[in-house]
């Protein structure tokens, strides 16, 4: 039986899993939720994801959530098909788990915030909070400086291989360009990066909507 | 040569990575770093930890950061002594492990986190918390404690039958917002209270309160 992913056509969290389905070759068939009807809160859809929020995956009879767990667990389950995304060297995966790292605390705090001032909050009737979208651009500013730093010596957050860890930065990188916040085309490396896995066919797939 | 620890003692998570070295039978050395005078943003520092940011491990010459990576990567160099299966091999295991790790870095970290930011660290800056945001952060992780009543209802630790680092994870934040700043958000959830208490008797957790 194939993969259902269970999520919002858009919904960021929905890409970061679709982008890995893509890129390891895993055929899925995609249940939409309709979270404007409020589905992701009714007791059938918390039954599965407790905490309300979408994606999670149902791979026969295992249900999984957390969008960077499940792409966890496709990019090992199916580590022999599609691109390899999870280094098996150890000094490599520690690397890797830096990177991963990296993304959850220097990144998606801030892109997130970001989104959700500029654009996500609006959905709800609410307004942006100036003050708070200043100051996270300000922050993610500093972050990518670094970012730049690191990539100007190594192709990739991890080392020179591509992994999970920079493909998790597409769906809030992609949000934040689409609104007009460019971070990335000012820091050489940076957009260097960033071109480089916003271009794979994998994320031109799905990042229109699933 | 002994793994080294780069970071202040106090930092909550130097006191996490201290923590699974202990975990794990592994000793270290703490090496102090001076960043109430602002070590950790000179370039000698951030030659090892760009983001001048503690901690950062040197095992050997083998220097890594993030707190949850280096704990991950000792558990995993580490796997056959001290506590077992902080990360899980088993393939589903190894899933529902990293399921409760995410949860732990979206649905408890970020809240926690924020409470420490506005009511500890803007007050080391001479700045008055947010009040308005302190409340949206104090409402978003009780509602989120409230899910996890529900998932421990149903199994002692976040990723099943077993502790694991996920669990663990929670540990210097989870302290800070229930223990130091006074957060009553147990009383009313018996599962998350048990578990907790579990977690916070672990000697190795007390060794590091005492002294990291």
């Amino acid at each position: 039986m194939v993969v259902k992913l269970y999520g919002f056509t858009t919904s960021t969290c929905t890409l970061r899993v679709a982008v890995v389905l893509k890129e390891k070759n895993v055929p899925f068939e995609f249940i939409p939720v309709d979270l404007l009807k409020g589905a992701h809160k009714a007791p059938e859809f918390t039954a599965h994801q407790p905490f309300g929020q979408v994606p999670y995956i149902d791979d026969n009879g295992l249900i999984l959530y957390e969008s960077r767990a499940i792409g966890r667990y496709i990019a090992a389950k199916y580590a022999s098909q599609g691109t390899p995304l999870l280094p098996t060297d150890p000094t490599a995966f520690a690397f890797f788990e830096q990177a991963a790292s990296i993304e959850t605390s220097n990144y998606e705090p801030f892109v997130s915030g970001l989104a959700w001032e500029l654009k996500f909050t609006m959905w709800f009737g609410g307004k942006t909070d100036e003050a708070r979208a200043k100051s996270l651009q300000g922050q993610l500013s500093a972050k990518l400086d670094v970012y730049d730093a690191i990539l100007g010596k190594q192709k990739y957050l991890a080392g020179n291989d591509i992994t999970l860890a920079d493909l998790f930065h597409l769906p809030y990188g992609a949000v934040l360009l689409d609104i007009g916040l460019d971070e990335f085309s000012s820091r050489p490396n940076v957009a260097r990066w960033w071109k480089d896995i916003s271009s794979r066919a994998s994320w031109e797939a799905v990042k229109g909507g699933i | 040569m002994v793994l080294k620890i780069h970071g202040h003692a106090i930092a909550p998570l130097v006191r996490l990575v201290a923590e699974v070295c202990r975990e794990k039978e592994v000793p270290y050395e703490l090496v102090n770093v001076e960043v109430y005078k602002g070590e950790h943003k000179t370039p000698a520092f951030q030659e090892f930890q760009p983001f001048g940011q503690v901690p950062y491990i040197d095992d050997d010459g083998f220097v890594l950061y993030e707190s949850r990576a280096i704990c991950r990567y000792i558990a995993k160099k580490y796997a056959s002594q001290g506590t077992p299966n902080l990360v899980p091999h088993e393939p589903k295991a190894e899933a529902i492990f990293e399921q409760a790790v995410s949860i732990e870095t979206s649905n408890f970290h970020p809240f926690a986190l924020g409470i420490t930011v506005e009511k500890i660290i803007k007050k080391h800056r001479g700045l008055e918390p947010n009040e308005a945001r302190l409340s949206d952060l104090v409402n978003n992780l009780k509602a989120k404690l409230d899910v996890y009543e529900v998932i421990l209802g149903k199994q002692a630790y976040l990723a099943g039958s077993n502790i694991t680092l996920a669990d663990l994870f929670h540990l210097p934040y989870g302290t800070i917002v229930f223990e130091e700043l006074g957060y009553d958000m147990l009383e009313d959830r018996p599962n998350v209270a048990r578990w907790w208490k579990d977690i916070t008797a672990r000697p190795s957790w007390l060794a590091v309160k005492a002294k990291a």
